[in-house]
């Protein structure tokens, strides 16, 4: 039956956009530590 | 003086220098107008020539030039505040924000009646729809709608009026939420124009003054903490 | 961290379940293999709502309160939610193309009230990018999504209405899975679907919570760095004029 390729296509961009939105917020915030960890970096060199 | 004479008081001073400005300002109420009776035009240019055709979809082409037309009429009725400053200055004075909320929404209100109510006519004429004796509950189907779109727009009007990207943003905020005004709006004006024969027109009514009433208390609440912008 | 291991679970969860709908229960008698899409639309339609009563609620504590990291709570509810309601869209229309031969269906109420869903919270969002200053995105993202989320019920009722005063609902009803007389199994499966998803929920709620805390700390690092730049400058134009003056 034809149905599959839709069910298919549900479950696959569902389940593959909760997939790529936890890696994408994973990258997010590992980004924003980085930078946040420059920024306490210069304030100490700066002392 | 009570505190509901006192913002009563400012509600009304509010609305009518409002209704003053719209006045004197002839030009740009008039051009709202205009536009709103040239997208009616162009609606017969889209959907027609079959006057069948148009005569059924006239009740949505109303509303929707309605709302096309209250979106400039809403961001309009807050642009001279918004370009004196007069928003900052009123957050300073210790007066009732939902009296303010109240005045400006009267004034819309009373702006989107007019618009709506000159509309009617041209309506009749390019969409062959007689309207005879159905003109009482059709302006009060009319006044309901113009009562809702008024009550959320003044809010998001004053929330976008001095935004980047504001001539976006006050219409992509205002059409999700006024769908369901438009669908009983629509609705009802069918009701009235075809004699209501499934008898749908009280639950529209109360549909349109259910939104009215919800819209008017949170604009009334939320007014305020949009001011002290 | 505890975050990592709710997260652990709540893959395990997803993966169970999906299985499980997919291939542990039958297919329906009528709708075919359709049904299963079932399992994941509800699910996402069901935190989509779940997430704009976060943001809802999270937007009117932050205007009684203030406190900003209620507003990275709204802000997390609204960006989870547009996720689960494009879901739930996506999810309807790929059960509707099989069932009803039509991708959309304006009679369905509950597809048209989720697509409204879409723009109200896609504007929230548009809104709080255009806004730059913290306090007063906060103000008005909480005011928009009070309203956003006021709006809904209304919504409902209009588009329902709208199907039909007097008629009842159609044989390709989605909501029949709902139904006391469905089979048990699938009752289960979607049980098991919402409880995997709500996990899931959890966790990306306080993931998105973490960003959103983290990059208002950097937004404010970096204006301070630019206030105190300023005071810097000023400080200095002042010793330069002294002498002339």
């Amino acid at each position: 039956m034809t149905n599959v390729e839709f069910v298919i296509a549900a479950y696959g961009v569902i389940l593959g956009g909760i997939a790529l939105y936890t890696a994408f917020l994973a990258r997010r915030i590992r980004i924003a530590q980085e930078a946040s960890h420059r920024l306490d970096g210069d304030v100490d060199e700066a002392r | 003086m009570s505190d509901l004479r006192r913002g009563l008081t400012v509600a009304v001073a509010i609305a009518r220098k409002d209704a003053i400005s719209e006045l004197r300002g002839r030009q740009a109420a008039g051009s709202t107008l205009f536009f709103a009776a040239i997208v009616l035009l162009l609606f017969g240019f889209a959907l027609g020539p079959d006057s069948q055709r148009l005569a059924e979809a006239a009740p949505g082409l109303l509303w929707l030039a309605i709302v096309f037309g209250g979106l400039l009429t809403m961001a309009r009725l807050h642009q001279l505040e918004a370009d004196d400053g007069a928003f900052e200055q009123l957050a300073l004075y210790p007066v009732d924000r939902r009296a303010i909320y109240a005045g400006k929404a009267l004034a819309g209100a009373a702006a989107m009646l007019v618009l709506g109510g000159l509309l009617l006519p041209v309506v009749a004429i390019l969409y062959g729809i007689p309207i005879g004796a159905a003109w009482l509950p059709l302006l009060a189907v009319v006044v309901l709608g113009a009562i809702g779109f008024a009550a959320i727009g003044t809010a998001y009007a004053g929330l976008t009026v001095r935004m980047r990207a504001r001539e976006v943003m006050l219409p992509l905020l205002m059409l999700p939420i006024v769908a369901p005004l438009l669908l009983a709006a629509v609705k009802a004006t069918v009701a009235t124009l075809g004699g209501d024969p499934l008898g749908e027109l009280g639950s529209w009514l109360q549909l349109l003054v259910a939104f009215d009433v919800i819209m008017l208390v949170v604009g009334a609440g939320t007014y305020g903490f949009l001011l002290e912008d | 961290m505890k975050t990592r291991m709710l997260g652990f679970v709540a893959l395990i969860a997803v993966v169970g379940a999906a299985i499980n709908g997919l291939f542990v229960v039958p297919a329906d008698l009528n709708q075919g293999d359709a049904q299963r899409v079932m399992y994941v639309h509800v699910a996402s339609a069901w935190l989509a709502y779940a997430s704009f009563g976060v943001t809802a609620l999270a937007g009117l504590a932050y205007l009684v309160r203030r406190d900003l990291r209620l507003d990275a709570l709204a802000l997390a509810g609204a960006e989870v939610g547009v996720m689960f309601t494009a879901f739930a869209i996506w999810g309807g229309m790929m059960w509707g193309k099989p069932v009803w031969g039509v991708y959309w269906q304006w009679e369905d109420p509950r597809l048209t009230t989720t697509a409204l869903l879409l723009a109200l919270y896609v504007g929230y969002l548009l809104l709080r990018r255009l806004t730059d200053d913290p306090a007063r995105r906060a103000a008005r993202a909480a005011v928009v999504g009070l309203i956003a989320a006021v709006d809904i019920p209304i919504v409902h009722f209009s588009v329902i209405w709208w199907r039909g005063l007097h008629q009842g609902p159609t044989i390709g009803d989605p909501s029949k899975i709902l139904n006391p007389s469905a089979p048990l199994q699938f009752v289960l499966a979607l049980l098991a679907m919402l409880g995997a998803f709500t996990l899931v929920w959890v966790y990306l709620l306080i993931r998105r919570y973490q960003l959103a805390r983290l990059e208002w700390h950097l937004e404010d690092d970096a204006r301070r760095g630019r206030v105190e730049a300023a005071r810097r400058g000023a400080v200095g134009a002042v010793g330069v004029e002294e002498p002339a003056g």
